[in-house]
C-alpha cells in the first residue's frame, strides 16, 4: 500500500486528500467525504451510476484510483451539480418527463447530461444518445 | 480494505523516472494507464500486483505529432483525445471510428491507445485499426527506443512483444493517403459492449483495380489478425462481384474463431466474411 496526499477542489471546495493511492475515487467520495450521490452499480465501469466530472469530463469514479488525480484536480459530483442553475433545470426536466423510476442511475444520468450542455446547448435527440450511452437504466431497459 | 488499496502505486512525473523504475526488478510495477481494464480486473477477482507504475498523464506519452507520411500518437493519448484531434481524422479514419466505439464517453475519457494495445485482448477495438496502417509500436527502455511492427506486436493470447522493462512510447502510423478506410464493430449494442467481432480495412483502388489491401479482424483468433490470404487474393485484381464473393468465402474459411459468452464460432465466421464484403462494397 502507498499513501498519497493531494489537494483537490470537490464541488468548488478545497479538500486535502490523504488516502491509499489505489482507493477508488467512488469510495473516497462516499466513505471519506460522505458524498453518497454517486452510486455503485456494477463497480466495473459499465453502468455509469458512479459518473462524476473530473476537470469537466465525465468519468466513472469506480475505476479511478485517487492517486492518479493530481493536485488541483476539480471534481464535481451530483451534490455540486444540483447547486448550479443548469443542474437544477435538468433535475426538474427529468421529473417533469417522468424519467425516474427507481432513481439509482439518475445521478449519473444528470452528470452526463450536464457535461453535454456546454458542448451542445440545444442538442437534438440524436445528439443526446451517444453522450448518455454510458449510463444504463435497469428499470426502463 | 478494497483490493486495489493494497497496491503500492508509484507516480513517476517523467518518462525517464518511469523507465528507471521499470528497469529494476525490485521497483518494477504493473503498468497502469487509465485503468479501464486493470482496475476492473483487480476489483473482480484477478489478484492485484504488489506494485504498479502509473503512466496516467505522463507528458511524454500524451503527444500527437503529424509528419509528412505518418503520424506519431503517444501511448497515453486517450480515445476521447483522438476524437478531439481533428487534424488527424482524415489520415486515420478507421482508428478514429474505432476509438469512438470503445465503451462509452466515460471510458473513452480514461482509456488510452497504449493501454488498449497492452491489454492485448483479441476484442480490443483499436487493434484492427492499428494493424491496417502497417505501422510500428515504439518501445522505450533505459537502453533506448526500438520499433516493433504492429504485425509482430501481439504474440499470443494477451501477450505482447514488449519486455518487462519496456514501456510503450507511441505508435507510428502511416497516413492512409488515397486509400479508403472502413471500421465496423459488431456488438450486442452500440455502446458499452465488448465486441463479438470487428473489422478494419485500408484499400486502395485505381481505375477499378485494387492496388493494395489491408484487412484486419478482431475477436476471431487469440490475437487481432491481418487477413493476409484475403489481401493476397485481392491485390492487383479488378474489383468485380465475383472477386468480392471469393474474398467473402476465403475470409470465412481462413479464420478460426472460438465460441464464448458473446458469440458463437459459426456466427463469427459468417460475419467475418460479411465484413470483408462490406469493406469491398463501400469503396
Amino acid at each position: 500500500m502507498s499513501t498519497i496526499t493531494r489537494t483537490w477542489k470537490v464541488n468548488g471546495k478545497p479538500i486535502k486528500v490523504r488516502a491509499p493511492a489505489g482507493r477508488r475515487l467512488l469510495d473516497y467520495l462516499r466513505d471519506d467525504l460522505g458524498l453518497i450521490g454517486a452510486k455503485e452499480g456494477c463497480g466495473e465501469g459499465e453502468c455509469g451510476a458512479c459518473t462524476v466530472l473530473i476537470d469537466n469530463e465525465p468519468m466513472v469514479s469506480c475505476i479511478v484510483p485517487v492517486g492518479q488525480l493530481a493536485d488541483g484536480t476539480e471534481i464535481l459530483t451530483i451534490e455540486g451539480v444540483e447547486k448550479k442553475r443548469a443542474g437544477r433545470l435538468l433535475q426538474q426536466a427529468y421529473l417533469e418527463c417522468g424519467a425516474v423510476q427507481c432513481g439509482f442511475c439518475i445521478p449519473g444520468m444528470i452528470i452526463s447530461s450536464y457535461a453535454l450542455l456546454p458542448k451542445n446547448p440545444k442538442p437534438p435527440t440524436q445528439a443526446i444518445r451517444p453522450p448518455l450511452s454510458g449510463n444504463l437504466c435497469r428499470c426502463t431497459g | 480494505m478494497k483490493t486495489t488499496e493494497k497496491i503500492n502505486i508509484r507516480f513517476p512525473q517523467t518518462l525517464a523516472e518511469a523507465l528507471r523504475l521499470q528497469a529494476r526488478k525490485n521497483t518494477r510495477g504493473t503498468l497502469l494507464a487509465g485503468g479501464t481494464d486493470l482496475m476492473v480486473q483487480w476489483a473482480s477477482g484477478t489478484p492485484p500486483p504488489a506494485r504498479a507504475t502509473s503512466l496516467w498523464n505522463l507528458p511524454e506519452l500524451c503527444e500527437i505529432e503529424v509528419r509528412d507520411d505518418d503520424i506519431l500518437i503517444g501511448a497515453g493519448v486517450t480515445h476521447a483525445f483522438l476524437g478531439e484531434a481533428k487534424p488527424i481524422h482524415r489520415h486515420l479514419p478507421a482508428l478514429i471510428a474505432a476509438a469512438a466505439t470503445v465503451g462509452a464517453i466515460q471510458i473513452q475519457a480514461r482509456g488510452t491507445l497504449g493501454g488498449n494495445a497492452a491489454n492485448a485482448s483479441p476484442a480490443g477495438d483499436t487493434a484492427p485499426a492499428l494493424l491496417i496502417t502497417g505501422g510500428d509500436v515504439l518501445l522505450a527502455s533505459l537502453d533506448g527506443t526500438r520499433e516493433v511492427p504492429l504485425d509482430e506486436f501481439w504474440t499470443g493470447y494477451r501477450q505482447i512483444a514488449a519486455r518487462p522493462d519496456e514501456i510503450i512510447l507511441a505508435f507510428r502510423l502511416p497516413k492512409k493517403g488515397s486509400a479508403k478506410e472502413r471500421f465496423r464493430k459488431i456488438g450486442a449494442r452500440k455502446a458499452q459492449a465488448i465486441s463479438k467481432i470487428m473489422a478494419a480495412s485500408r484499400i486502395r483502388v485505381r481505375s477499378g483495380r485494387i492496388l493494395s489491401a489491408a484487412i484486419a479482424l478482431g475477436s476471431v483468433a487469440p490475437t487481432p489478425i491481418r487477413l493476409t490470404q484475403v489481401e493476397a487474393l485481392l491485390t492487383g485484381q479488378a474489383l468485380t462481384p465475383s472477386l468480392v464473393a471469393q474474398a467473402e468465402k476465403l475470409a470465412q474459411t481462413s479464420v478460426k474463431p472460438i465460441a464464448d459468452i458473446r458469440s458463437s464460432a459459426e456466427y463469427r465466421r459468417w460475419v467475418a466474411g460479411r465484413l470483408v464484403r462490406d469493406a469491398l462494397e463501400n469503396l
